[in-house]
């Protein structure tokens, strides 16, 4: 169990991880050196926790949990050591200063605490050179990738000598607590992501230099095709920081054995040297290969030349072979004749065969190797899937063409049919032995995309399904892009009921594998309805999410929302409408349709007029639920993380947060089966609102923003159907309570008159187009 | 000789009655000049130069037509007189930038005057009309120089424009265009390929021809993206404007064709000729866009001139040709026969010609005030609105309105009978002008995929806002008006069903583009029929004052006409788009 942590080295890698554990609600001490001749001797941890929360993406969830934070140095605060139970150190790279300080923390470590280094370059074994023997069984590497707090991964590097207890300790936390996923990689050069990363990359620059293309067109071809980034290889680099690329390329050389493929992938980059010799390190410096030139006064998007060395104007990128992947995918473009084709086929033939050529090296799991490259690289999937997907044999033919070595490991996959096969509703990986073993999940760790294998959907349609997840909960899935909301999503929810009561199942989880949970209602089916005045269609939609919120909301079994990611407008009113959320730390949730011109309509409004008035933190009286919710939904405040949300009322008291992505099903279906027991559900809400008088009032408020010039012309419009919803229309007065459905119809109301105007119409449009609020 | 008054009344009633030009056009900037007082007499002067020059040409031109001689192509007797006068009077820059010795009038005035010359002679118009939208070209695209030295001598007229698009292997298709463009280290191009059917290519009327060619430069990607468009004088011309000497470009032949004889439709052979870059390297297309939506508007407009000559020609035609009597009793006992207008059958043709051409003017004029206002409107937001109305009734005019022109020469040849068939009254030579003009700029099946497939899911649907809003308001202010009952209610029975097709194929097309395409041409036609009885119903409530006079009941009767008569055909168009694109696509290409 870890129950205080410590890290030394405030640099950007060891803040963001001393933030992620404060993110965790772990108190977690940051030291670093004393600088020369300081006033302030802790001055490097406390600036560094200044930086941490001036960056974006924050790297705190919440502005509390930098309270957890509590900065020193190592000259004076070594004592405050002696009871954590896991330290890390986050120092520069360099062998011999880590090894003096593991020698200093010694003496002050508590007996059990685990330690560990942050190490990207150097090898266990190195650092353990000379260490004291009780020492070098808790002693091991954690590599995180940045930033610590967005980045799923966690290499774990442990010997023969690492006592087990050690090793599953800080795995468990990182896992738990922290929300990483914990990968075991061997002791090898750059461990398993950045040896195929890094790999990957030298190859993406060096053929692009060689077939002479453009770095969109590279961008464009070794991104979005492929499931990498859709930075690209360029864009990745800017963002990642230029200055790093020869730094992290020379100390991989260095480790490499002269025989490893790596070496025949460096080429010489003279522009990079000379882009970062002139401060163009990325996007933390004046830009990279890619800069935003403010000198003509507007914000010209430019981009490097590769073959002159001097920025022009960013252009699309036009190439046949990615058209090509458009229709046809990866695949596609690989078949392509032109220049994009061409190093499509060089980039992926090497990086593929030479990832397959460290299985068994940096690790005998493809599954592992997989999901290191998925969660520190973000792509969409490791190069054994990848290269299942390609077709194996296609890919031996590509190393054919490509006069690339065919790695022995691919051969035995070509015979036994891949790296992966799904048997009995599993997935299996191939072993080095050419068997297959099944792809085991941690205990607490249940995947949407492992009941797909082994059942069918109970029920389904082209935006919904609803999946059995045992134990007779129900799993009810919005599988639209980005989550979004519509008829469909609307129908099946209201089929709910039916389908819990013929399955005899008890309660029901409202969950998604994808990136967002929802991102509301699917807007661009409702514009077009607008724009033709189809209003009774968009009139159904509002009515038919209010019945179907509600008849969640009051069904008579639990209903647990566990959102991840984007959880907004409509997705946010699920959230609302639940009996409880499990809600995973990342989860940006907000009511934001005053952003696209409406007011919440499918009880947003009324929800979270009750919940304020229900919080006993909160301010009484009947104003104060009113004014707050008013703020809330009035200046579309996204929560930024799970506390945010909690922070605002947008997840209640009791409900839960889960760290780990992958944990967040079996932690809401435990939920679901909790509030089993005994259900009851929810009596409708009877709310005090002040009618006419407090709309008076919030108009006032809304006046002195207006008078400051904070209100656009339609804001204006928006914010006074706002207050007419939530003071409670024109009949409503503090003696006469009205009811959740008067404040749904008025809801319902204010959406219909505002959807009919052109500034809302203008706001939805320009959102679906570039994905941003239109202030008109 | 076809029977043609320039409708001068009418137009000066849609323009000024029905849409309100003094407060819609006359207030945007450098039109304060140009209203009733300027644009009355403009019509005339324009009405009387359509019927006393270029009228008595039609016929001429047509026998004769141009020939091709030596290289060179003669245009039929008078043309070049014609032309000139033409150009004298200052119509060939009557809507072109003032900067550039344009006049700067309204689009709106333009399209009336154009209406008129396709009236009168079809042919001759197409000279001034490719001036027109090269000229519209080089303004939006061309760098300043280019404008300079080119925009004022097409504004004068002294030299005329052309398109080239089209050769042998890419008509449809500008993605198979093998023109090629090598930049010939001087900052020009040389451009080399053959292009066909290119509309006054060659021409005797004028000194230089400016060629706006589609050609593909050596790196160009494959496709619609890999083009660009080129100025390609026919006669090289130094900085200051002087002819130096030939380029090389020359014309092939020209074509023997069904109509316009008068309209030299050329194969035209470039050879190493010096072109210009107009818009960016694979920008072609967007520019060639501007020009063909403002070619596309001017062929509507080809459609609804032959029309009108059409209808007028007929309603003369069946006021004097006596044959038999009429059912209800003899109308003119003193004669041997009534005259044919008595017939309910000629009626019939008669009302569904004239119902359906007043309607389109009404279109017509209507969006080419929104054109103005689309370049004009001090507020950016109204003119986007303005924009986007433009480019969503672009298609649905260019089809609709040609399709109305032929339909027109058709029913007129009917009425005509057999005097329709044989030269004489020239009703025979309408149907073989107007055919063309459903065929060239994009076909009409094109116009209609652009509809769908283009114009609907833009912005979401933004298009469709600036029509269907509107008309809802339309309908709410005059429903409860009893005088106009029967209109706003047939009104909103088709606009119901407009609004239900669009739904459908906007649900279904965004799964399965078959599904749009197979709709697309009824569909436009849904749309066009529609807006067509929004117009009357428009116009009866501009009338309504007038109800009383002759010339408030024969609008009124129109309009009740077209309600009843012709409006009801959208039951059927929504009947076949609702069928789907199973019965379309059922059949395999081997069975048919
Ligand atoms: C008198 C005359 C003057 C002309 N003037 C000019 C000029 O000035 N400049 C110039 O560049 N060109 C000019 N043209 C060419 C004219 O624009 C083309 O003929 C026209 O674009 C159609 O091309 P096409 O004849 O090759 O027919 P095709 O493209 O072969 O089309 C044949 C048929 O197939 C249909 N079709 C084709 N593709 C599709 C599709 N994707 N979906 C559905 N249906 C499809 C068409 O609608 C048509 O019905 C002129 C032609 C004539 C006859």
């Amino acid at each position: 169990m870890v129950g205080k942590v410590a890290v030394i080295g405030a640099g950007v890698m060891g803040a963001g991880i001393a933030a992620q554990v404060a993110n965790a609600g772990v108190e977690v001490h940051l030291l670093d050196i004393v600088p020369e001749g300081a006033k302030d001797r802790d001055a490097l941890a406390k600036r560094a926790v200044a930086r941490l929360l001036k960056t974006d993406p924050a790297p705190f969830m919440t502005k509390r949990a930098a309270r957890r934070v509590v900065p020193g140095n190592i000259e004076d605060h070594l004592e405050r050591l002696r009871d954590c139970d896991w330290v890390v150190e986050v120092v520069v790279e360099r062998a011999d200063v880590k090894r003096a300080l593991y020698a200093r923390l010694l003496p002050h470590l508590k007996p059990d605490a685990v330690l560990s280094s942050n190490t990207s370059t150097l090898p266990l074994a190195v650092l353990k050179k000379g260490m004291d023997e009780d020492l070098r069984r808790r002693f091991l590497i954690t590599h995180f990738f940045n930033p610590p707090r967005y980045m799923r991964l966690v290499e774990i590097v442990a010997d023969d000598e690492t006592d087990p207890r050690a090793r599953d300790a800080v795995a468990a936390f990182c896992d738990r607590a922290l929300g990483k996923t914990p990968i075991p990689s061997n002791d090898t050069p750059g461990f398993i992501a950045n040896r195929v990363g890094v790999y990957w990359m030298q190859a993406a620059i060096g053929h692009a230099l060689r077939l002479g293309l453009d770095v969109e067109e590279a961008d464009a071809v070794m991104g979005r095709p492929f499931g990498f980034p859709k930075t690209g290889v360029f864009g990745l680099i800017d963002l990642v920081g230029l200055d790093l690329v020869p730094y992290v390329d020379a100390s991989l050389a260095r480790a490499l054995p002269e025989s490893d493929p790596y070496h025949a992938e460096r080429a010489p980059f003279p522009l990079l040297l000379k882009l970062v010799e002139e401060g163009y390190t990325g996007r933390k410096g004046k830009g990279g290969f890619y800069r935003l030139n403010r000198e003509g006064g507007d914000r010209l998007k430019e981009t490097v030349d590769l073959a002159l060395g001097t920025y022009r104007p960013a252009r699309k990128a036009v190439l046949a072979s990615v058209d090509a992947a458009k229709a046809g995918g990866a695949a596609a473009l690989l078949k392509a004749g032109d220049r994009g084709g061409a190093y499509a086929r060089a980039v992926i033939a090497r990086t593929l065969a030479y990832a397959i050529g460290l299985a068994g090296e940096v690790s005998d799991d493809v599954a592992d190797i997989d999901a290191a490259m998925r969660l520190g690289y973000n792509w969409k999937k490791g190069p054994f899937a990848l290269a299942d997907s390609l077709g194996l044999a296609n890919l031996k033919a590509m190393l054919g063409t490509e006069g690339v070595a065919v790695p022995a490991f691919l051969d035995r996959a070509i015979e036994a049919g891949g790296f992966y096969r799904e048997e009995d509703g599993r997935l299996r990986r191939l072993a080095l032995d050419g068997g297959y073993v099944p792809v085991e999940r941690p205990d607490g760790v249940l995947l949407l995309e492992d009941v797909k294998r082994r059942s069918d959907p109970l029920a389904k349609n082209a935006s919904s399904a609803v999946w059995d997840l045992g134990d007779g909960v129900l799993c009810f899935e919005i599988r639209s892009k980005m989550g979004t909301i519509d008829a469909e999503v609307l129908g099946l929810m209201g089929a709910l009921p039916g389908l819990v009561a013929e399955t005899g199942a008890r309660g029901v989880v409202v969950y998604d594998d994808g990136g967002a949970f929802s991102a509301g209602a699917n807007l661009g089916l409702a514009l077009f309805a607008a724009n033709v005045g189809a209003w009774d269609q968009i009139e159904a939609l509002v009515e038919g999410g209010q019945r179907a919120y509600s008849a969640l909301r009051y069904a008579p079994f639990p209903v647990v929302a566990a959102p991840s990611g984007l959880a907004l407008g409509g997705g946010c009113e699920i959230l609302l409408a639940a009996d409880a959320v499990q809600a995973h730390a990342e989860t940006y949730a907000g009511l934001v349709e005053v952003g696209v011109g409406v007011v919440p309509g499918w009880g947003g409004c009324a929800r979270l007029l009750a919940r304020y008035a229900a919080d006993p933190m909160r301010p009484k009286g009947p104003v104060a639920p009113v004014a707050a919710a008013f703020e809330q939904i009035g200046m579309a405040k996204v929560a930024r993380s799970a506390f945010e949300a909690m922070e605002m009322g947008l997840l209640a008291p009791g409900d839960g947060i889960t760290f780990n992505r992958d944990r967040l099903l079996a932690d809401a279906k435990a939920k679901a089966l909790t509030l089993a027991g005994g259900y009851a559900p929810p009596e409708p809400a009877t709310l005090r609102l002040p009618g006419p008088t407090g709309r008076a009032a919030l108009g006032l408020a809304l006046a002195d923003l207006d008078k400051k010039g904070q209100l656009t012309a339609h804001d204006r419009a928006v914010t006074t159907e706002l207050a007419g919803v939530l003071t409670g229309g024109d009949g409503a007065d503090w003696t006469a309570p009205v009811s959740e459905d008067d404040v749904m119809a008025l809801e319902r109301a204010a959406f219909m008159r505002l959807v009919r105007t052109e500034g809302t119409l203008e706001r939805i449009g320009h959102m679906l187009e570039t994905g941003k609020p239109l202030r008109n | 000789m076809a029977t043609y008054k320039a409708p001068l009344d009418e137009i000066g009633f849609v323009l000024f009655d029905v849409l309100g030009y003094e407060t819609a056009v006359r207030p945007l900037p450098g039109f304060g000049e140009a209203g009733a007082d300027l644009v009355r007499p403009a019509l005339e002067e324009a009405g009387r130069l359509c019927e006393e020059v270029l009228l008595p040409l039609n016929r001429g031109g047509d026998e004769e037509g141009c020939r091709f001689e030596n290289g060179v192509v003669r245009t039929p007797d008078g043309f070049k007189a014609a032309y000139d006068a033409f150009a004298a009077g200052g119509w060939s820059g009557l809507a072109l930038d003032p900067a550039h010795r344009g006049q700067g009038l309204p689009r709106t005035l333009h399209f009336a005057v154009m209406e008129m010359i396709c009236s009168a002679n079809l042919a001759f118009g197409i000279y001034p009309g490719l001036s027109h939208g090269a000229a519209d070209a080089l303004h939006l695209h061309g760098t300043e120089d280019q404008k300079a030295l080119y925009l004022p001598r097409l504004a004068s007229g002294e030299w005329t424009g052309t398109m080239c698009l089209t050769e042998p292997q890419c008509g449809t298709d500008l993605g198979l265009i093998r023109t090629k463009a090598v930049p010939d280290g001087e900052g020009a191009y040389s451009v080399t390929g053959t292009k066909i059917f290119i509309s006054c290519g060659e021409h005797d009327l004028a000194d230089n021809i400016l060629h706006l060619v589609l050609a593909k430069l050596p790196d160009a990607p494959a496709g619609t993206r890999g083009i660009s468009l080129f100025l390609v004088p026919k006669v090289l011309v130094g900085d200051d404007g002087s002819l130096s000497e030939r380029n090389g470009v020359r014309c092939g032949g020209i074509e023997n064709k069904m109509g316009i004889h008068a309209s030299a439709t050329c194969t035209m052979h470039f050879d190493e000729a010096k072109g210009f870059l107009v818009g960016g390297a694979h920008g072609g297309m967007k520019a060639m866009f501007t020009m063909m939506n403002a070619a596309r508007l001017a062929v509507a407009i080809q459609g609804l001139g032959v029309a009108e000559t059409a209808c007028q020609t007929a309603v003369a035609y069946a006021k004097e040709r006596r044959q038999g009597r009429a059912l209800s009793g003899a109308k003119e006992p003193e004669a041997a026969a009534d005259p044919i207008i008595v017939h309910p059958d000629v009626r019939r043709m008669l009302l569904t010609m004239r119902s359906q051409v007043d309607a389109a003017r009404v279109l017509a004029c209507w969006t080419g005030m929104e054109l103005d206002a689309a370049t004009r409107h001090p507020d950016p937001e109204r003119r986007k609105r303005a924009d986007d109305f433009v480019a969503l009734m672009t298609p649905i005019l260019k089809a609709h309105l040609t399709d109305l022109g032929t339909e027109c020469a058709n029913t007129a040849m009917q009425v005509l009978g057999g005097h329709g068939y044989v030269r004489e009254w020239g009703v025979e030579q309408l149907v073989r002008d107007a055919r063309i003009a459903q065929i060239y700029e994009g076909t009409n099946g094109i116009q209609a995929l652009d509809l769908v497939g283009r114009k609907l899911p833009q912005g979401t649907g933004r298009l469709l806002r600036r029509f269907f809003h509107p008309l809802d308001a339309f309908i709410k202010e005059h429903e409860a008006d009893p005088c106009l009952a029967p209109m706003t209610g047939a009104l909103k029975k088709a606009a119901e069903r407009l609004r239900g097709a669009t739904l459908t194929i906007a649900r279904k097309g965004l799964s399965d583009p078959e599904e749009a395409g197979a709709a697309a041409s009824d569909y436009l036609r849904l749309f066009a029929l529609t807006a067509m009885a929004w117009a009357h119903a428009k116009t009866v409530v501009a009338v309504l004052p007038r109800a009383g006079e002759p010339f408030g009941q024969r609008k009124i009767a129109l309009a009740t006409f077209y309600m009843t008569k012709v409006l009801p055909e959208t039951g059927a168009l929504f009947a076949r788009i609702m069928a789907g694109k199973g019965p379309v696509m059922g059949l395999e290409a081997e069975a048919f």
